[in-house]
């Protein structure tokens, strides 16, 4: 069964919208920036420059909640926008994400540890769960409503489960993607793993040191053909293929072959029923630290041997948003996919010694782009691989 | 219908390598705790000192699992709706304690949901499909909807469990996080689903969620006309409520044997399999109502 995109919204350091995005993209202007904050000023940050208040006053958000929560109905308000719920599509949202309602449960714990002014009642935005909850309220969906968490491929996996929820007749239209914000914890947590670049991150650089963080959110709207009769929407592209599988190598590194990434990939294309050549750019999960930039690269020659398709990171304008960065890349891949994009991969100097790969590294558009290969991998070895095609 | 092949419970009851559950089931009293398997023989020393209850319960169950079927599992889905709450609260008491530059990782790295299914590929050495749902009590049930449609799918050995552990300060979080209305506990209940029928030809023939549940009664009924039932087909009620749904059959709260977590729906499904089973009785209705307005309904049936 086909699946049809019929729409996407997404917000990041570089926009708050597709239009946004694109301008960034096509200007070469990163959203990563040095933290503007006591806690956040030793950082290169992509941090998106408005306040919770001013997320929901702009958006008209009637809807509270965590700023994962947030970012997150403001994405998928953009993704649902023109879309009307009917009791004959039975919509769900399937969301993920990877801090959940931490950015406030982390202030609230410090009040504890301090003794100071503790509001357990702000604990109520904590679970995952329920920013996804708080999202589809948002929206009006109430059919089906899952949180995936998967650490940094949560958002692709969502739009595997939306595909798979279809193609088994569970749901007719699916909104999916992922959101998280940035939060002293990931920050914290990502310095503790030494895997930080303290300049800007350099994706598939021999140079590179690792990645920096972002906040964001990407939805895009899934449906079935029964769907499409119903809604008169026009599809945008189609899910293709998706697939995950298990590198079971180590919890948070990635194998030196890259061998759940070429699973992933293999499985994917199966599923999409396409062959490698026929893929026209990867959007590579590209985090800039030394050790999946040269396992993805490991993992993407041996899949495309000596036709590697024009690839690149698109991280080195987001910063590595975790849970959303499936959702966000994806709107990048439909865009490309109807304006012939290709993104480049900023700061790209010298390719990897091992690999010899050079990516993408100019902004190009009006090429013919039929697929687009979209790689998430997350801690636990949780690899995860989408295909969106043209129409 | 997807046949259950084996079970493994860790639970404040005698839920693990038992061969039925109700034997020994008894309604939990103030003081009652986990009843903890041998933890060494499944997993080595080392690694065992590093890895919260939950990951402890998780992966434990999941390597019972596997030591009870045949083939590796194809297929993954593990449901937990707080996650490693261990790891999470140590983690923040570093990050707001500590000055220096040098912090822990390992706190970080087992501090997402994940870490549950990432323990079990790699302590199993598997590299099928992993999912991690999280939808606060219904998690279990959406770990189980993607089970099925992975054997909807064509696969064989489907392994699905959910997850969840307490630590002292969600006691705190009550009941804005979590309800008060039975003690809080730890448990893990993993079963392997598959197309074909096993020893007992008990298996899950429909799984149901509503995150906006308005008329629970109704919700029963379309459900069960759905599967071609009534109340009056069904032989148990496994509730989370004390209210009965009707009087025609017996009802338990499953709460009162498993407490309260997240994860508990799963000990429900572990209760209804031995209560057919032990009963020789037709079907059994699990009705997740543990937070107002997010229903699962379970239906259990023995061919």
């Amino acid at each position: 069964m086909k699946i049809h995109v019929t729409g996407y919204g997404l917000i990041s350091s570089i926009g708050t919208n597709a239009e946004e995005s694109i301008e960034s993209l096509r200007n070469l202007q990163t959203g990563i920036e040095r933290g503007k904050s006591e806690a956040t000023k030793a950082y290169n940050l992509g941090a998106i420059h408005l306040s919770n208040d001013e997320l929901k006053k702009r958006f008209d958000l009637k809807t509270d909640g965590s700023r994962t929560a947030l970012l997150g109905m403001v994405a998928a308000k953009q993704a649902f926008e023109g879309h009307e719920l009917s009791e004959n599509i039975r919509t769900g949202l399937i969301s993920g994400t990877s801090v959940g309602g931490m950015d406030i449960s982390e202030v609230e714990y410090k009040k504890y540890l301090d003794q100071d002014g503790h509001n357990p009642e702000n604990y109520k935005h904590h679970s995952s769960g329920t920013s996804s909850d708080q999202i589809a309220n948002e929206l009006g969906i109430s059919h089906f409503v899952n949180t995936i968490s998967t650490a940094c491929s949560s958002a692709a996996n969502a739009l595997m489960m939306g595909a798979r929820m279809i193609n088994n007749g569970m749901l007719d239209r699916v909104v999916v993607g992922g959101t998280d914000s940035l939060t002293l914890f990931t920050i914290s947590g990502f310095k503790s793993l030494m895997i930080f670049d303290e300049d800007w991150c350099r994706p598939f650089d021999d140079s590179r040191k690792g990645l920096n963080l972002g906040e964001g959110a990407g939805y895009i709207v899934i449906e079935s053909e029964k769907s499409l009769e119903i809604s008169k929407k026009q599809p945008l592209a189609l899910l293709s293929g998706y697939s995950n599988a298990s590198d079971a190598f180590h919890q948070t590194a990635s194998s030196p072959d890259g061998h759940g990434a070429k699973l992933s990939m293999t499985e994917a294309l199966r599923v999409a029923n396409i062959k490698p050549d026929e893929i026209d750019y990867i959007n590579a999960h590209g985090t800039a630290t030394p050790n999946n930039d040269l396992s993805e690269s490991q993992a993407i020659q041996s899949i495309f041997k000596d036709r590697i398709p024009p690839f690149s990171s698109t991280k080195s304008y987001t910063g590595h948003t975790l849970a959303a960065s499936g959702g966000i890349e994806a709107v990048f891949a439909i865009l490309a996919l109807q304006n012939g994009y290709l993104y480049p991969n900023l700061n790209f100097k010298t390719p990897i010694s091992e690999t010899g790969l050079v990516p993408q590294t100019t902004f190009e558009e009006g090429k013919e782009i039929r697929h687009v290969l979209s790689n998430s991998f997350g801690f636990g070895g949780n690899n995860s691989t989408i295909i969106l095609s043209a129409t | 219908m997807y046949f259950i092949h084996t079970i493994a419970s860790i639970s404040h009851q005698d839920s693990f390598q038992v061969p039925n559950v109700f034997e020994r089931l008894e309604k939990l009293g103030d003081d009652s705790d986990i009843i903890s398997p041998n933890y060494k023989e499944y997993v080595p020393p080392t690694a065992l000192r590093r890895l919260g209850p939950v990951l402890r319960m998780g992966l434990t169950a999941s390597i019972e699992c596997r030591n009870n079927v045949d083939a590796d599992f194809d297929a993954i889905s593990v449901g937990t709706a707080l996650g490693c709450l261990k790891d999470t609260e140590k983690f923040l008491v570093t990050i707001h304690t500590t000055t220096s530059d040098f912090l822990s990782p390992t706190a970080f790295i087992q501090s997402t949901h994940n870490t549950i299914g990432g323990q079990i590929s790699l302590g199993l050495k598997n590299h099928a499909y992993n999912m991690t749902h999280t939808q606060n009590n219904l998690s279990f049930e959406v770990a189980l909807i993607d089970a099925i449609m992975c054997v909807n799918e064509g696969k064989q050995n489907v392994l699905v469990g959910a997850a969840d552990e307490k630590i002292d300060f969600l006691a705190q979080a009550q009941p804005d996080l979590i309800p008060d209305t039975h003690p809080l506990t730890s448990g893990a209940s993993f079963f392997v689903i598959s197309p074909t029928k096993g020893s007992t030809g008990i298996g899950v023939r429909d799984v149901h969620t509503n995150f906006n549940a308005t008329n629970i009664a109704k919700d029963i009924q379309d459900f069960l006309s759905k599967n071609k039932l009534t109340t009056d087909d069904i032989d148990v009620i496994l509730s989370s409520n004390e209210q009965p749904f009707s009087d025609k059959q017996e009802t338990l709260n499953y709460l009162d044997y498993s407490g309260m977590h997240y994860s508990a729906p799963a000990f429900a499904l572990h209760l209804a399999h031995d209560y057919l089973l032990s009963k020789g009785k037709k079907f059994a209705l699990i009705v997740n109502d543990m937070c107002p307005g997010r229903l699962g309904l379970t239906l259990v049936e023995k061919q």
